[in-house]
């Protein structure tokens, strides 16, 4: 696999792997640890990076009295991350076998442990980015393999998701999200999980149209 | 079946609906979404039922954005389950003025969120025909804000 191309799907991996923890569930000491102490992951969080409080606190207090107290109103009560409150007329969720996120997940033997996860339905956002994440991790693994086709078949497999699912739903959610979130912190996530998965889609539709060629793709940079 | 025969069983399948939905589109046969919009006895049904689904208006209407609203019109109450804050918020018209304020307000936010739509569409053109889609029910919703207003205050 080409330098270029294995870091650009390196990043994506963990940038959808970033988004996915952070949107599921509450930060933890050694979460925030690893985001303070890499200027390439804090990078992505700039006004949490230039945010008062941040300085002020200690890593503990900063989460038990801020970022927790912002991640239950976010992601628990005030605001819904399940794409079936979006889609559905009803503005019911679909916690069951019927929804039919939780049916494409089983089409591609992907099991959300709603348990651990700690979250009502599989179609959680949380969720759904975790599902890109393993599609990326198999896809890296593909190209390393030399395995080209079966690379673009799951790139494939990626727009589709996106399109027909999370662009469908999220930008509306992460919006809300945006202009409701207390902390700097989750203001940054949700524009960067936002921004993420829309210039995400820019480069798939790029690679869709180049017919998931590769070798294309790299070349154009 | 294997992991191919999957995706290219799917792309047909998606192919087969595009042709019909366009071929349907061509007949005339599709309603526009004004029609598709259904009647009620009541403008806080009718508001609740076609306005404040995302499915339905393109937009997310959220607990704070109710809140939010009633604020620029110098009310307030309690945040509680989104439904009832909905009915807390129209239960404050009286008038057929009122009513307009509200209106506004829904229309305004509608405005907001469209104008954003539409900047991440110039920035992302490839997610243009997602946001498309959205503004156009957030455009129908506000067309349905004033049919409403003519039914029932008029």
């Amino acid at each position: 696999m080409q330098d270029d191309l294995k870091n650009e799907q390196l990043a994506r991996v963990n940038i959808y792997a970033l988004i996915s923890r952070i949107l599921m569930n509450e930060v933890d000491e050694k979460l925030l640890e690893l985001i303070l102490k890499d200027e390439n992951i804090l990078s992505f969080f700039p006004e949490f990076k230039k945010w008062d409080k941040r300085k002020k606190m200690s890593n503990k207090d900063l989460i038990e009295k801020e970022l927790n107290v912002d991640f239950t109103n976010l992601f628990l009560l005030h605001l819904i991350p399940y794409e079936s409150f979006y889609i559905r007329e009803d503005q019911q969720m679909e916690t069951g076998g019927d929804n039919p996120v939780q049916a494409l997940y089983n089409d591609f033997d992907f099991r959300v442990e709603l348990d651990e996860a700690r979250v009502m339905s599989a179609d959680h956002i949380g969720v759904e980015l975790e599902f890109m994440y393993k599609l990326c991790e198999a896809e890296y693994k593909a190209l390393e393999d030399g395995e080209e086709t079966i690379a673009a078949e799951i790139a494939e497999i990626q727009y589709n998701f996106l399109k027909n699912h999370l662009l469908e739903w999220a930008p509306m959610y992460l919006l809300n999200v945006k202009s409701e979130a207390g902390t700097a912190f989750y203001f940054d996530a949700a524009d960067l999980a936002l921004e993420f998965i829309l210039s995400d889609f820019e480069y798939l539709t790029q690679l869709k149209d180049s017919e998931y060629s590769y070798k294309t793709i790299a070349g154009d940079k | 079946m294997d992991v191919k025969d999957l995706n290219e069983l799917r792309g047909e399948f998606e192919q087969l609906q595009k042709r019909e939905m366009e071929a349907a589109s061509a007949e005339g046969s599709c309603a526009t979404d004004e029609e598709s919009r259904e009647d009620y006895p009541d403008y806080m049904i009718a508001m609740y039922e076609e306005v404040m689904p995302p499915a339905k208006a393109g937009i997310y209407f959220s607990r704070w954005d109710l809140k939010a609203m009633a604020a620029e019109m110098d009310e307030s109450f309690a945040l509680d389950i989104r439904e009832r804050m909905f009915k807390n918020y129209m239960q404050w018209v009286a008038t057929p003025d009122d009513m307009q304020l509200v209106m506004t307000q829904f229309k305004k936010h509608i405005d907001i969120k469209c104008d954003i739509y539409k900047d991440y569409s110039k920035k992302y053109p490839s997610s243009k025909e997602i946001f498309d889609k959205k503004i156009k029910k957030a455009e129908s919703t506000k067309k349905y804000l004033d049919k409403v207003f003519i039914e029932f205050f008029t």
